[in-house]
């Protein structure tokens, strides 16, 4: 893994033109060969022809970009912190690494190999977006990520026009040089300003220490840095400025141009030819002070002045609306609570003013003088209201008050000043002539309310009829024609006032008329979406109580009223668990297609299985037809979990496994199999490898666990999983699906095909927009779209906190590969053969190494062969659920700790998650250097580091440390004593833990770990007597029991 | 040609001089007002003296450049007018405003029309001049040429016509400071001249400094929490927001359509021709 840095590199040595680079750097972890003292900084990529292709090949950039990119590699001096004559690793590369900062290291001069970049805002954007697949080959240090930040940033300034023209004097050295004044372009005003000092303090010192010069020694004392806000400046200045001189300009604007220096400034000469800035501009000192004063107007006193003024329109007199009042008012910048209109200001004693001015800045006369005047040049209209010595406020008709509200209003305030108006002019007070969609459910036989639920019963159907409204309110045709014939835009309507837009009533008069013929009919997923796509402007919906009530159930998730625990549910449910069960039922009444997406840990295995037996339960009442089986797919290390917690709440489902060499292979076999059976569990790769099969045959529902499996829609895997077919259908996962929109559109596709258009609608509708330009409204529309489909609580909700203990302890169950299989029976046939002729201490011994072997076949065969082999997923199921879970974790951004008896387990564990991760990991065994193991646990804890992973051995770890930064617990392999095993969970459960604790405790089904998992749940046969801190006690069983204690029992075995 | 003032009050300034003098001499008059005929110009309280460099002339017998004198004032008003009218501007926010910003005041005619006097020279009787040049007509073209100029500096200080008609700044200055606006502006007439402010370097260049003392940590991820940004592609609620401000026909811009619009063209159009960067 390679972490990417860059910054802003402004010249150290140079004339006028002080024009800076964007550098981009490679971090590698490889430590490259040094041969003697050089300052080449050895660990970051200055192979110039892996430089020279980077952008193609590792970045995969098109050709187009590459040459607007116009890279370029250079060479460029970097002061870091130093230890051993090497450059320490970035934090980034720290934690991929397993580094810890050194207690001392030096200043030190190192030259870097980098690429420098015409177009940084243009390469930051397809950089953050390249980075936004999570490609595990690399990773954006914290400094770029700071560039892409201001990027958008200065972007976002030069949307919103928040740039001037500017001039600049410059006297060059030599003596009796003319005066040189150059034009150009800068970012200005308050939003910059402030934004300057905000994204300064957040600045990575990196960013002020690469340099263009070498220093003088390698070694350096006392580092130089350059000043943050300069920095930024320098940079905002040269990019704001490039971006214009390379705007083209027509001749007709040239035109109106002519002789003045903005022509300069634009980057044209004379006749109008493209040239570069230059100092021909003919301009003087005192066109300067022109400028100057005029600029200053404009900027310098953004910072000072210590309020702002504003304006708010009112009636004059609440019941007579014809005449209407703008009022000047005041409001401190300290603290804007503090209003006081101008009115009342004058009549304020003078000691009075003087206690208001600590709150309003000095000078307040004289600013306030110049504000109003500047509002008044921005809306003309206010003169009238200072033609006073104690300017206050002043009356306007209402045509007046409709064009201050309508254009005025918007203008003062993109310029800074405070607006109050009416709040039925506001977004959200707003009346509206709209056409009005009454929507209507339809299906429910009897439209009363169930008396046990308190709901209606659902609808599938949705039935519209469009209306005229008003305000609101409904009204005729004639009032309508009425209303577009009103002379004013500002109309009262039945005692409200409004505006409406002839034009547009005129258009919705015929929409409707259209309409009006048509009655529609609707699926519910239909109207969900026809409602979060409408335009607010037009169309406003209105539902009946049925669709009321479906619709508060299916937006506002946490209202919704919990299910009660289905008949035959051995257990209880959680309350939010009761939720959830009676959403998944709602969503399934209304042919809605949910996935459930709770936090990991919040047992949403439990609630399928609940809503598998409340679907019987209503069946039993119902007595319709029997049911028809639901097909489970799920990671192939997750299927042996299911069928042991559906066995363990719901023993009366009945669940067959679709997996291996033996299962059915054709129709008739797979159907005859089925019979009796309510669940079909089977993997994704099944999934694809059968889909014929699978396809052939009538499910009740499609549950789709781990459903991130399929996020990638052109996988053969997820084409397989949306060719089934079943009138429900579900997915779950743990992972935020709301973060990559590719995925989500995936997912979703297989739940409501259609739902969010093509993939290629989407993208260019949705995944683009937000995930490219980060567009807040377009993300809005996504979220009320998807909404109501997904059902995600979290472990930290207010609600889900009062519903868990502060530790909660699940089991996970997996099988064993064929491979481990093997192994084990290997060892049990021996062992017992020799367990016959043993005895004694002999005895004793021979039992604890068989369970140590058990127990590193059940870990992973790699670790009992010891053999250098593979240690893959592939050969252990028990790895490879613990991997998935890992991810789930790091996604929703938490901290983890996994505990184990072996040392090679941790060992191998830490390098195979350093390759996959990029997080901070820690490895403490028996042999960690106390001084080694304090900085771990220093770095783990620190709130300011990233999730990472702590994986600990159970003798070295299990005590004595605290680790509350840690919210999940694996125990990767189990110790045949709960109190042992506590300790160690207990590590983050701790004082100082404010989260909950999920400790996740690792079973291989069909082996020892089962049984004696068994034996440990079952207080009976655990008096504390027999069971001491180690596993001397399991020596004591007869040669019987301990056979069947290790047994291994052969239907649990899973192929990969 | 450009204009040659740019302002409401300055052209309608000019207006009274098309009303005094024929086309002829007032379009010669013009070239007048620049450096090279205009040898001296002085300001002195309510007249301005000025020599112009004249033509050779065989036809009026002048053999050798000419240089001649002249001087031009405006009828004045009396000191109790003037009482009247400060108090009157003293009293209202919108001329102080405007003043303030280095503007004549919109309605400043209504405030002088209260005295039923106006503040800008509406008759030829209210121009009074003398030229030693031996054109017979009154005003001659050296005199436009002065008043061009006059009109010209009266962009960018009003004040200087209250001047011409004889007002007395101590007075308004003793006025003004008995209201808090007042004050304000001649806070403002105290700023003094901005001294020009000198660049090494087109953009701003950083300033070394010594490194601030952090941890390895922070050195590498930076302090505080980065700042969100929200994005959003409208266009702004107002084009040219910014500049918008400052009022139309800056003191730099001399052309004689407005600024305003054309920047109101600018603006969108660099942020419409770099979509792909923005």
């Amino acid at each position: 893994m390679n972490v990417y840095h860059g910054t802003w590199l402004p010249p150290s040595n140079a004339d006028f033109n002080n024009n800076g680079q964007f550098v981009f750097w490679i971090e590698t972890p490889t430590h490259n060969k040094r041969k003697n003292k050089t300052i080449k900084h050895p660990n970051h990529l200055s192979n110039l022809l892996k430089l020279d292709t980077f952008l193609s090949s590792d970045l995969a950039l098109t050709n187009a970009l590459i040459n607007k990119l116009n890279p370029e590699i250079i060479g460029c001096y970097a002061t870091l912190p130093s230890a051993d004559n090497r450059p320490l690793p970035s934090s980034e590369m720290a934690n991929y690494l397993g580094d810890y900062p050194p207690d001392d290291y030096h200043w030190q001069n190192w030259s870097m190999t980098v690429i420098s970049m015409a177009q940084p805002l243009l390469f930051l954007r397809e950089l953050s977006f390249i980075a936004s697949f999570n490609n595990p080959k690399f990773r954006l240090g914290a400094d770029l990520l700071f560039w892409i930040r201001y990027a958008q940033q200065l972007r976002q300034l030069v949307r919103q026009h928040q740039f001037i023209p500017v001039m600049k004097c410059h006297q060059p050295a030599r003596k009796a040089a003319r005066l040189k004044i150059y034009t150009g372009w800068s970012p200005a005003g308050k939003h910059y300003e402030e934004g300057l000092q905000a994204f300064a303090s957040a600045l990575p010192s990196i960013c002020t220490m690469i340099s263009d010069t070498k220093s003088k020694s390698m070694k350096i004392s006392q580092p130089k840095a350059i000043d943050s806000i300069d920095l930024l400046r320098h940079f905002s200045e040269q990019i704001v400025e490039a971006l214009v001189i390379k705007t083209p300009i027509t001749k007709q604007i040239l035109k109106k141009l002519k002789d003045n220096w903005l022509t300069n400034a634009l980057g044209y000469d004379e006749s109008d030819n493209p040239t570069l800035p230059n100092d021909a501009t003919g301009l003087s000192t005192e066109d300067w002070k022109q400028w100057h004063r005029w600029q200053k107007e404009i900027t310098g006193q953004a910072q000072h002045i210590g309020f702002s003024l504003g304006v708010r329109l009112q009636p004059l007199d609440t019941k007579k609306e014809t005449q209407w009042q703008l009022n000047f008012y005041v409001e401190s910048s300290k603290d804007p609570s503090l209003k006081i209109d101008l009115a009342e200001w004058w009549l304020l004693s003078a000691t009075q003013q003087k206690q208001w001015q600590k709150n309003l800045g000095e000078q307040f006369e004289r600013n306030l003088l110049m504000n109003m005047g500047h509002a008044a040049r921005m809306c003309p209209l206010l003169w009238q209201g200072m033609e006073s010595t104690h300017p206050a406020s002043l009356i306007v008709d209402l045509n007046t008050a409709y064009e201050f509200l309508k254009n005025d209003a918007s203008v003062l305030e993109a310029a800074g000043f405070k607006i109050i108006v009416p709040s039925w002019w506001t977004p959200k007070g707003r009346k509206r002539a709209r056409i009005r969609v009454k929507a209507s459910g339809k299906s429910a036989p009897s439209q009363e309310k169930d008396t046990g639920t308190g709901y209606f019963a659902l609808p599938s159907l949705v039935q519209y009829q469009y209306e005229l409204s008003v305000g609101g309110e409904t009204v005729t045709e004639k009032e309508w024609q009425e209303l577009i014939n009103a002379k004013s835009s500002l109309v009262q309507f039945r005692g409200e006032w409004m505006e409406l837009d002839g034009g547009q009533m005129s258009q919705l008069l015929e929409l409707w008329q259209q309409q009006e013929q048509n009655s529609e009919e609707l699926s519910v997923s239909d109207l969900l979406k026809q409602v979060a796509e409408a335009d607010e402007d037009s169309i406003e919906y209105v539902f009946d109580e049925v669709l009321t009530d479906v619709l508060s159930r299916l937006q506002q998730q946490e209202k919704i009223k919990p299910q009660n625990d289905p008949e035959g549910l051995q257990g209880e449910l959680r309350e939010y668990q009761k939720q959830g069960l009676a959403w998944l039922t709602a969503q399934e009444a209304l042919g809605l297609n949910p996935c459930l997406a709770d936090d990991m840990g919040l047992g949403k295995t439990i609630q399928i299985i609940a809503l598998l037996l409340h679907e019987r339960e209503q069946d039993k009442q119902s007595k319709k037809t029997s049911l028809l089986p639901t097909l489970l797919i799920a990671p192939t290390s997750v299927i042996g979990n299911w069928q042991k917690e559906m066995g363990k709440f719901a023993p009366q489902l009945s669940s067959l496994i679709h997996h291996g060499i033996k299962r059915a292979k054709k129709t008739a076999e797979l159907t005859e199999a089925m019979a009796g059976h309510d669940v079909l569990i089977t993997s994704f790769s099944i999934a694809r490898r059968d889909n014929k099969l699978l396809k052939e045959q009538n499910w009740q529902r499609i549950v789709v666990d781990e459903a991130q499996n399929i996020k990638n829609p052109k996988s053969a895997q997820a084409k397989a999983i949306y060719a089934l077919k079943a009138p429900h259908r579900i997915a779950m996962t743990g992972t935020p699906i709301e973060n990559r929109l590719m995925d989500m559109w995936s997912l979703f596709h297989f739940l409501n095909p259609g739902y969010l258009g093509t993939a290629l609608q989407f993208k260019r509708g949705y995944e683009t927009p937000i995930q490219r330009d980060n567009d807040v409204h377009r993300s809005r529309q996504l979220k009320r779209l998807v909404h109501p489909f997904i059902l995600r609580r979290l472990k930290t909700d207010k609600s889900i906190i009062d519903d868990l203990p502060d530790k909660v302890e699940q089991k996970v169950y997996c099988n064993l590969t064929k491979e481990q299989a093997s192994l084990y029976q290997a060892v049990v046939d021996d062992v017992q053969e020799q367990l016959e002729e043993a005895d004694g201490i002999q005895r004793k011994g021979l039992i604890l190494s068989t369970l140590m072997k058990l127990k590193q076949i059940c870990n992973h065969p790699a670790q009992f062969l010891q053999d250098g082999s593979d240690f893959s997923e592939m050969r252990s199921h028990k790895l490879a659920r613990v991997n998935e879970m890992i991810n789930v974790a790091l996604e929703d951004g938490d901290s983890l700790l996994i505990f184990t008896q072996f040392t090679e387990i941790g060992t191998q564990l830490e390098t195979l998650l350093r390759e996959k991760h990029a997080c901070p990991i820690h490895y403490l065994h028996g042999g960690t250097s106390r001084k080694k193991r304090e900085q771990m646990i220093e770095g783990f804890q620190n709130p300011d580091s990233d999730a990472g992973i702590f994986i600990l051995s159970l003798k070295a770890g299990g005590v004595g440390i605290t680790l509350t930064q840690a919210n999940h617990v694996f125990h990767f392999d189990r110790w045949w004593n709960p109190a042992v095993e506590n300790q160690a969970t207990d590590r983050a459960y701790r004082i100082g833990q404010e989260k909950k604790v999920f400790a996740h405790k690792m079973v291989t089904l069909g082996t020892l770990e089962e049984r004696i998992d068994q034996m440990l749940e079952d207080k009976q046969s655990l008096a504390d007597n027999i069971v001491g801190t180690d596993e001397n006690w399991l020596t004591e069983m007869d040669n019987a029991a301990f056979q069947q204690l290790i047994q291994l029992n052969r239907t649990t075995i899973m192929e990969a | 040609m450009a204009k040659i003032t740019r302002t409401w009050w300055g052209e309608s300034f000019l207006d009274v001089l098309s009303i005094s003098m024929d086309e002829g001499r007032l379009k010669r008059g013009r070239a007048y007002s620049s450096p090279n005929r205009l040898l001296k110009f002085d300001i002195n309280q309510r007249s301005i003296k000025a020599t112009l460099r004249g033509n050779i002339n065989h036809y009026f017998g002048v053999y050798k450049e000419p240089r001649y004198k002249a001087e031009v004032k405006l009828t004045t008003f009396s000191a109790k007018q003037w009482d009247n009218i400060i108090a009157e501007i003293t009293h209202n926010a919108a001329c102080l405003s405007q003043l303030l910003m280095n503007e004549m005041p919109a309605s400043i005619e209504d405030v002088f029309a209260k005295q039923n006097l106006h503040l800008l020279p509406e008759r030829s009787t209210d121009l009074i001049s003398h030229c030693s040049c031996p054109d017979y007509a009154d005003p001659c073209k050296h005199v436009a040429g002065v008043y061009y100029k006059v009109a010209s500096l009266l962009d960018r200080d009003p004040f200087l016509l209250f001047q011409l008609r004889g007002m007395d700044v101590n007075k308004l200055q003793e006025k003004l400071a008995l209201s808090p606006l007042g004050k304000a502006l001649i806070d403002r007439w105290n700023d003094g001249e901005q001294p020009i402010e000198y660049h090494l370097h087109r953009y701003s260049a950083p300033q070394p400094c010594p490194l601030k003392p952090s941890t390895i940590q922070q050195f590498w991820q930076g302090k505080s929490v980065l700042p969100e940004v929200e994005n959003s592609m409208d266009s702004p609620a107002t084009t040219a927001v910014l500049i918008k401000k400052a009022g139309d026909y800056p003191l730099f811009w001399q052309r004689d359509n407005s600024f305003i619009e054309i920047m109101e063209i600018i603006y969108p159009r660099i942020v419409d021709k770099n979509k792909l960067a923005l």
